[in-house]
């Protein structure tokens, strides 16, 4: 990107952040709750938790927590700049395609922060849990974080507002209960581990994984490739389906 | 060449809904284009065009020679406009949304924030400046209209600029938007305040049924009326409706007003009839006065409505 482009993506960031300022304080404290609540929650669920089994839940959280963003935030977000008439708005300013999802996304990604930081302190505290935190975690992040919402814009910018929802509350609900990234991907049918080796989602569980202990569950290289290949492709999509012009 | 140039452009919806039939017009730079017509006239979907929103079915639009379709980006940039609805300034002041919105349209900080307060004073937006009050219909439309001035582009595109906005500020407004194009923006106006827009338009165009019915400047369409003279009549609401005089032709009864179309030969029968029908009570006003530019207007849909 150009830096009129980065500029253009710095003053929608703050546009959100205004915009948004009241209530910053309140997500932030929501964000923290729930960080706690997984980590207890998780505890009443699965009483005998092992050495494995905590660290998929202290790692799976964050990753939860991303794709989450991306897949449900973000796209109501859009959806209800649609309905306000603020997307058609800002479509008409001359700011790249992507520019509100990006401005979006770190909107959110700073409204998550303190509560995944505290999230991760608590499992190491409850579960006995050492981190060995790598340089690759804050690409693993945005890959992560990129990917989730290039998908979810693609369906806001797509669907009519009312089905945005809709959609992504299925998409959320699929994820938490059959994705293998608060336990592993053996627990899952023959059947649907072979859909999740093409899919992005267990490869976004496993870069975050590997990037906060050192231990990837495939090689490094192929879960980093996987996810930027779906990461490119999701936001060249996504640039298209906002660009269609009706 | 002008600046903003629109040529035989024709948009169909889905569903077969013909918003644009063959539209063609220009703006200079320097002038301030009118365009006029009823709700649904297709008036929105043209300027969602202009903005690279949506794509015509055929025909071309350009700003300084830049095809909007195929050069969307740079065209964005080449205008800036005010929409429809009001401008996206929750939370903020209006001061912080004119000055990023400012930013993002590629002016430097210094000129954006001195051109905001100049914005801001001039509209007298003072109360809301710097508060991040739930802004009043009046209020957000006139930041949104700051919005699209602070960093105007080349062509200016104002959708309903006046509407919710009280008198004193509406002059103010109109004001600014004559030195919009007095500094060298072809300003593109959507209203349906035809009488306020009559003293601020060069040209104008009104649309009907998807289609430009007239095109001209404000003297010029309305010479080509019918009749030069207007009788307006203000009826008594507990009286039935008094036959006019043959010499006059009954252009619009809207509730208690009569408005009708005189000529210049026959203003002496028209007053003397308006003068009795006063007299006897049937009409508790009336006057006689020039043709406007909304007599224009409402010759023009008329005509729409009566073909349709």
């Amino acid at each position: 990107m150009t830096g009129q482009a980065w500029r253009a993506c710095l003053l929608l960031f703050r546009w959100q952040m205004l915009r948004n300022r009241q209530l910053f304080a309140l997500l932030v404290t929501i964000q923290i709750a729930l960080g706690v609540g997984v980590i207890f929650g998780f505890s009443y669920l699965v009483p005998h938790i092992d050495a494995e089994v905590a660290l998929f839940f202290a790692t799976g959280a964050p990753t939860l927590t991303l794709i989450l963003m991306g897949l449900t935030l973000v796209p109501q977000e859009t959806a209800q700049a649609r309905v306000s008439g603020r997307y058609d708005y800002v479509s008409a300013l001359p700011v790249p395609r992507l520019a509100p999802m990006i401005a979006d996304v770190s909107y959110w990604l700073l409204v998550q922060l303190p509560g995944t930081l505290l999230t991760l302190l608590l499992a190491a505290w409850r579960f006995h849990l050492h981190f060995h935190v790598d340089g690759l975690v804050i690409p693993a992040i945005v890959l992560v974080s990129l990917t989730a919402a290039a998908v979810g814009y693609g369906v806001a910018v797509t669907f009519p507002p009312t089905a945005t929802t809709q959609v992504t509350q299925f998409l959320s609900i699929a994820l938490l209960l059959f994705s293998p990234i608060e336990f592993p991907l053996s627990r899952l049918p023959e059947w649907l581990q072979d859909v999740h080796r093409v899919l992005p989602v267990t490869y976004m569980a496993d870069v975050i994984r590997g990037g906060l202990t050192g231990h990837y569950g495939v090689s490094r290289a192929l879960a980093f490739a996987v996810l930027g290949g779906y990461c490119v492709a999701g936001l060249a999509l996504s640039a298209r389906a906002a660009n269609r012009r009706g | 060449m002008p600046m903003l140039a629109i040529d035989h452009v024709t948009k169909t919806y889905r569903g077969g809904v013909l918003a644009n039939d063959d539209i063609t017009l220009d703006a200079a730079a320097g002038e301030v284009f009118g365009l006029l017509g009823p709700n649904g006239a297709g008036k929105t979907t043209l300027v969602s065009q202009v903005l690279a929103l949506l794509i015509p079915d055929s025909g071309t639009i350009t700003i300084d020679g830049i095809d909007v379709v195929r050069r969307a980006d740079e065209a964005r940039r080449l205008c800036s406009f005010q929409p429809q609805a009001a401008a996206p300034v929750d939370g903020l002041t209006a001061r912080q949304a004119i000055e990023i919105v400012g930013c993002v349209r590629g002016g430097r900080r210094d000129s954006v924030r001195r051109r905001a307060a100049e914005l801001l004073d001039a509209l007298d937006l003072g109360e809301v400046a710097d508060r991040t009050v739930r802004m009043s219909g009046g209020m957000a439309r006139l930041t949104g209209f700051c919005m699209a001035a602070v960093v105007p582009g080349r062509v200016v595109v104002l959708d309903e600029p006046t509407n919710d906005v009280d008198p004193m500020r509406r002059r103010a407004l109109w004001q600014q938007i004559r030195r919009l194009a007095d500094d060298g923006a072809a300003v593109l106006l959507v209203t349906h305040n035809v009488l306020e827009a009559e003293r601020c338009v060069d040209r104008l165009a009104i649309v009907a049924g998807g289609r430009v019915r007239a095109i001209g400047e404000p003297g010029k369409l309305k010479a080509d009326l019918a009749a030069p003279l207007r009788l307006e009549c203000t009826l008594d609401p507990d009286r039935p409706a008094p036959d006019l005089p043959p010499s006059a032709a009954l252009m619009a009864t809207t509730g208690r007003r009569l408005l009708a179309h005189v000529q210049l030969a026959d203003v002496g029968d028209a007053v003397s009839w308006a003068q009795h029908a006063q007299d006897i009570g049937v009409i508790t006003e009336f006057s006689v006065a020039a043709a406007s530019l909304e007599d224009v207007y409402a010759n023009w849909v008329q005509t729409e409505g009566a073909s349709a």
